[in-house]
C-alpha cells in the first residue's frame, strides 16, 4: 500500500506550517509561532484550524484515514507514589473528617510547619492530558527513529526504514508503520545517521577551513599518490643518502609536531585539523621510511608510540647527534640573516617528499624530546584525527561536524533510552502525561491540542 | 493530480507559448511583454517570475517577500547563536525569547520540557553496578533513581556497545560526542534532584471518574477501599508499586529497624525477588519446550506441537485458530493486503 503524500511548499514561510524536521525554515516557523489571544471563528472553524496545524507537524506523511484508525481517546498518564508516604499512611487520612481530610491546625511558633501527609515526587500543576492527543503516533518506528535523533526529519527516518537501514531486535524491519512494543530495541546504520546529522559536503567549505597555501593544495591530493612519490626516489638512492634523507625528514616531522602542539597549547581545540592530518600522514610515511632504513620500528598502530621510538632513535645515535649539532650551529649562524630577508633557509631547502612547512614562528630545533604535556596534546590530536578523519569518499563533510541549527532540535523524550554511539535505542514504555509535564514533543500549546483532540472524537 | 499553477503568475496563454513554436497573434500575449520577444526561444520561462508589476508602474519589484525578509533578519540576529553549537549544554529556541528559560525546545509549549538524559559516565556506572557488582536491577534503580526498565535498557545497550567495540564494528563516535554536548545530562552523582520517578503508577481510566460513596464518619476508608469502590478488578496502588520492597524498607524504618539493617534487608529482598522471577521464567520456558515433540533426523530437527483444531472461537474466526475452516477465507496471500508484524521476537 502506498501512503506517500506530496510535499507542496513544505517549509513555506507564507503558510508557516511547523514540520517534524531540523530545517532552518522550520526553525524560523517554530520561533514565530504566536499564541492566539482572541478566539476567531466558530468552534468548528477553530477545531479545523487546530487539526490542520497539528497534523502538519504530527505524522504529516501518514494518511488521514490511517491516523483516524490509530487515534485513541484513551490518554495515558502516570503518577509517582512515594514509598515513604505509602509506608506511613494508608490513605485513610485523606478521607478523615467529613470525607476530605481533617483541617490542619496552624502550628505555634514563628515559622509554622504543618505536618501534612504528602505524596512527593510529582511536579506541580495539572496533568496535560490534551497534549497526549498524538501519542499513538510516537509508537511508530519512523517517528521513534526521528525522536532518537537518528534522522533529521520524520520523512528521512521513514526512508531509512524502507531502505533497510533500521533493525528492530536485531532483525531488519522495513515497515515504517511498525508499532514498537515496550522493550523493543531499534538500531540504525551508523553511517546513515552520520549522513543525516552531518554537515553537507561542499567544495567551498572543505577548502575554506584552512588558509590557502601551496602546501595545503599539495596535501589535498590522494594519499596513495603521495606515498608512491615518497617511495620512488627511495629505490634509486644509496643507503647513506636514504639514511640522511630519513633523518632530515624526521627532523622536519618533529618540528611540525612541535608547531602544532604550540598552537594547541594556547587554545585547546582541534581547530588545526588540516595540519594534524598532514602530520599523521607524514608520521605514516616516516614509519615506512624507517622500516626501509632498518630501524626497528614495530607496526603497533599507535602513532604516538611509534613517533616516540623514532625520536629516540633519532636522539640516540652518537654520529647522528653530532651531525645534528653541527646542523644546529649552522642554522643559528644563518638565523639573523634569514630574519633580515624574511625567508628562512629551512623553507627554501626542502626534501622533495616532505611538503613545505608553514612555519610562521621559528621553532627551537634544539629540543628534540617532547615533555609529558606536549606528548599528551599530540596524542589527543592524533587520536581525534583517527576517530574523525578527513575522508573525501564520505557523502558528508569530513571531519564530521553536526549540521547547522541541530542543537535547536536536540532533545530526547523520556520514553526512549538512546545510545548514540552505536545508534541504537530502546522504546521503554508508551509515553505518558505526568502532573505538570508531557512526554509528547509538540510545538503546540494546550489549547490547540485540545481543539485537535476534539476534532478527532467521533462526534465533532 | 495535475500540477497546480497559480493563475496570477502563469496565465494559460504564456503556458501555451512555451509549447508552441509558431508565432501567436499579439492579442494572446500579455500586455507588458513585447511581442517581438516571443519569437526568441532562449527567453526564460515567464513562470519563473517572482512578482508581477503593473504595466504603468515604474518602481522596481521587491526582491523578497515580507516573510522572506523576516527570515533573513532572524538568521542574522536572533537565530545567529544557533547556527553552530558551542559550549556544553542545550541551546533551544526559548533562549532567543524574552521569557528566557532553556529547557523548552518549543517556545509556545511550556508543558514539554527537554529532560536530562543519562551521561555516558552515568551509563557506565549503571553497567558496572549490574554486570560487575552483580546488584539486582531493583536495587540499582532505587540507588540512582532511574526507572528499572531504563536500567535494563542501559545494560542491554552497553553490552551491544562493548561487543561492537570488540568486533571493531563502525560506530558514530563524533556524532555521539556532539549529541551529548547538545543535550541536558544527568551524571547521577547524587547532588542533583532524582533523575526520574521510579515508582510510578499507571492511572486507570476507571479511577478518572468522580464517585460519591457514602461512608460512615467512623470508618477508616483506605486506598484499598477506594480501589474497590471504583471497580472490583481495580488494584490499590500498593499492589501496583514497581519496587514494593522499598515500601517494606520504609515500613521497617518506621517500626524502629536501624537504617543500615533496613537497607541490607532491602538488598536481600530484591535479590530474592529477582531470583524468583528468573526461576519462574525458566520454568515457563522449560514447560513450553517439554510440550514439543522433537524428532531428530540427519538433516533436520522436526519440532511437533499439539494443537486443538476445535478451539476456533464462537464464530470460527479466532485469531490463533489453526487450519482451514469452511467459510473463513485465508487472506494472507491476497493482493493489496499489507500486513505489518505486531511484534519482533
Amino acid at each position: 500500500m502506498r501512503c506517500e503524500r506530496r510535499i507542496l511548499r513544505y517549509h513555506s514561510l507564507k503558510r508557516g506550517r511547523v514540520r517534524q524536521t531540523w530545517n532552518k525554515y522550520n526553525m524560523f516557523n517554530i520561533w514565530r509561532m504566536r499564541d492566539k489571544k482572541s478566539v476567531i471563528g466558530t468552534f468548528f472553524q477553530q477545531k479545523w484550524a487546530a487539526k490542520a496545524a497539528t497534523r502538519a507537524y504530527h505524522g504529516e506523511h501518514i494518511k488521514e484515514k490511517q491516523w483516524e484508525r490509530m487515534f485513541s481517546r484513551r490518554l495515558l498518564s502516570a503518577v509517582n507514589m512515594d514509598p515513604a508516604y505509602m509506608a506511613k499512611y494508608d490513605g485513610s487520612e485523606q478521607a478523615a473528617g467529613r470525607g476530605s481530610g481533617r483541617d490542619v491546625k496552624p502550628a505555634k511558633g514563628k515559622y509554622p510547619k504543618p505536618d501534612l501527609a504528602r505524596n512527593t515526587g510529582n511536579a506541580e500543576g495539572m496533568t496535560p492530558y490534551m497534549q497526549m492527543t498524538f501519542a499513538p503516533q510516537e509508537r511508530r518506528l519512523d517517528i521513534s527513529v526521528f525522536r532518537a535523533l537518528f534522522a533529521s526529519s520524520a520523512r528521512q527516518a521513514r526512508q531509512f526504514v524502507i531502505h533497510g537501514a533500521v533493525k528492530v531486535n536485531g532483525k531488519k524491519m522495513q515497515h515504517p508503520g511498525y508499532l514498537l512494543n515496550p522493550g523493543d530495541l531499534f538500531q540504525v546504520d551508523p553511517e546513515k545517521v552520520m549522513i543525516a546529522t552531518g554537515r553537507k559536503k561542499s567544495s567551498k567549505t572543505e577548502s575554506s577551513s584552512t588558509p590557502k597555501t601551496p602546501a595545503a593544495e599539495e596535501d589535498a591530493e590522494p594519499a596513495e599518490e603521495a606515498a608512491e612519490a615518497a617511495e620512488q626516489p627511495a629505490e634509486e638512492l644509496s643507503p647513506e643518502q636514504l639514511k640522511s634523507q630519513h633523518l632530515e625528514g624526521l627532523k622536519q616531522l618533529h618540528q611540525h609536531a612541535r608547531k602544532i602542539i604550540e598552537l594547541n597549547k594556547e587554545k585547546l581545540s582541534g581547530g588545526h585539523k588540516k595540519e594534524i592530518r598532514e602530520l599523521s600522514k607524514k608520521i605514516k610515511e616516516a614509519m615506512n621510511r624507517a622500516r626501509k632504513v632498518g630501524a626497528n620500528v614495530q607496526e603497533t598502530g599507535d602513532d604516538m608510540e611509534n613517533l616516540a621510538t623514532l625520536m629516540s632513535h633519532l636522539e640516540l645515535t652518537p654520529a647522528e647527534r653530532a651531525e645534528l649539532r653541527q646542523q644546529q650551529e649552522q642554522q643559528q649562524a644563518e638565523a639573523p640573516a634569514a630574519e633580515a630577508t624574511a625567508t628562512s633557509p629551512e623553507t627554501t631547502s626542502s626534501t622533495p617528499d616532505y611538503p613545505q612547512l608553514r612555519t610562521r614562528t621559528p621553532v627551537p630545533a634544539a629540543q628534540t624530546k617532547f615533555d609529558r604535556v606536549e606528548s599528551q596534546i599530540l596524542k589527543r590530536l592524533l587520536e581525534e584525527e583517527k576517530i574523525n578523519p578527513w575522508d573525501p569518499s564520505k557523502p558528508y563533510a569530513t571531519p564530521w561536524r553536526p549540521r547547522p541549527y541541530m542543537s535547536v532540535f536536540a532533545f530526547i523524550p523520556r520514553y526512549l533510552e538512546v545510545n548514540p554511539k552505536i545508534c541504537a535505542a530502546v522504546y521503554l514504555r508508551h509515553p505518558v502525561a505526568r502532573p505538570g509535564k508531557t512526554e509528547i514533543p509538540t510545538p503546540f500549546n494546550l489549547h490547540v491540542s485540545q481543539l485537535a483532540f476534539n476534532w478527532y472524537l467521533r462526534r465533532r | 493530480m495535475p500540477p497546480r499553477i497559480r493563475s496570477s503568475n502563469c496565465p494559460p496563454q504564456q503556458l501555451l507559448l512555451n509549447y508552441l513554436d509558431a508565432p501567436l497573434p499579439s492579442s494572446l500575449l500579455p500586455l507588458h511583454r513585447p511581442a517581438v520577444a516571443s519569437s526568441t526561444p532562449s527567453l526564460p520561462s515567464p513562470c519563473r517570475r517572482q512578482q508581477q508589476t503593473s504595466s504603468f508602474s515604474t518602481s522596481q519589484p521587491l526582491e523578497m517577500t515580507k516573510p522572506q525578509r523576516e527570515f533573513r533578519l532572524f538568521l542574522k540576529r536572533a537565530g545567529k547563536q544557533f547556527e553552530k553549537h558551542e559550549g556544553n549544554g542545550p541551546m533551544y529556541l526559548s533562549l532567543a525569547k524574552p521569557e528566557g528559560g532553556n529547557n523548552t525546545p518549543f517556545p509556545s509549549n511550556k508543558m514539554f520540557k527537554s529532560e536530562p538524559v543519562l551521561s555516558s559516565r552515568a551509563r557506565q556506572m549503571i553497567w558496572e553496578a549490574v554486570m560487575l557488582q552483580g546488584m539486582p536491577l531493583k536495587a540499582v534503580s532505587a540507588q540512582y533513581h532511574v526507572d528499572m526498565r531504563r536500567v535494563a535498557a542501559v545494560v542491554r545497550l552497553m553490552e551491544i556497545e562493548k561487543r561492537m567495540e570488540k568486533e571493531n564494528a563502525p560506530m558514530a563516535i563524533p556524532y555521539a560526542r556532539a549529541v551529548e554536548k547538545m543535550l541536558p545530562r544527568a551524571n547521577l552523582m547524587g547532588e542533583e534532584e532524582p533523575f526520574e520517578p521510579i515508582n510510578d503508577v499507571h492511572v486507570h481510566s476507571f479511577t478518572m471518574q468522580q464517585l460519591f460513596v457514602p461512608v460512615s464518619e467512623s470508618r477508616e476508608f483506605t486506598r484499598k477501599d477506594a480501589a474497590k469502590a471504583f471497580g472490583d478488578h481495580i488494584l490499590p496502588p500498593d499492589h501496583k508499586m514497581r519496587i514494593p520492597e522499598l515500601v517494606k524498607m520504609e515500613r521497617d524504618i518506621l517500626s524502629g529497624v536501624p537504617q543500615a539493617q533496613a537497607e541490607k534487608d532491602f538488598l536481600a529482598r530484591t535479590r530474592e525477588s529477582e531470583r524468583l522471577f528468573a526461576e519462574s521464567q525458566k520454568y515457563v520456558a522449560a514447560k513450553k519446550e517439554a510440550k514439543k515433540l522433537k524428532v531428530d533426523t540427519e538433516r533436520f530437527e522436526f519440532r511437533i506441537e499439539k494443537f486443538n483444531s476445535q478451539a476456533v472461537g464462537k464464530r470460527g474466526r479466532a485469531r490463533n485458530a489453526v487450519g482451514w475452516r469452511y467459510g473463513v477465507p485465508f487472506n494472507d496471500r491476497q493482493k493489496g493486503l499489507y500486513k505489518i508484524p505486531t511484534s519482533v521476537g
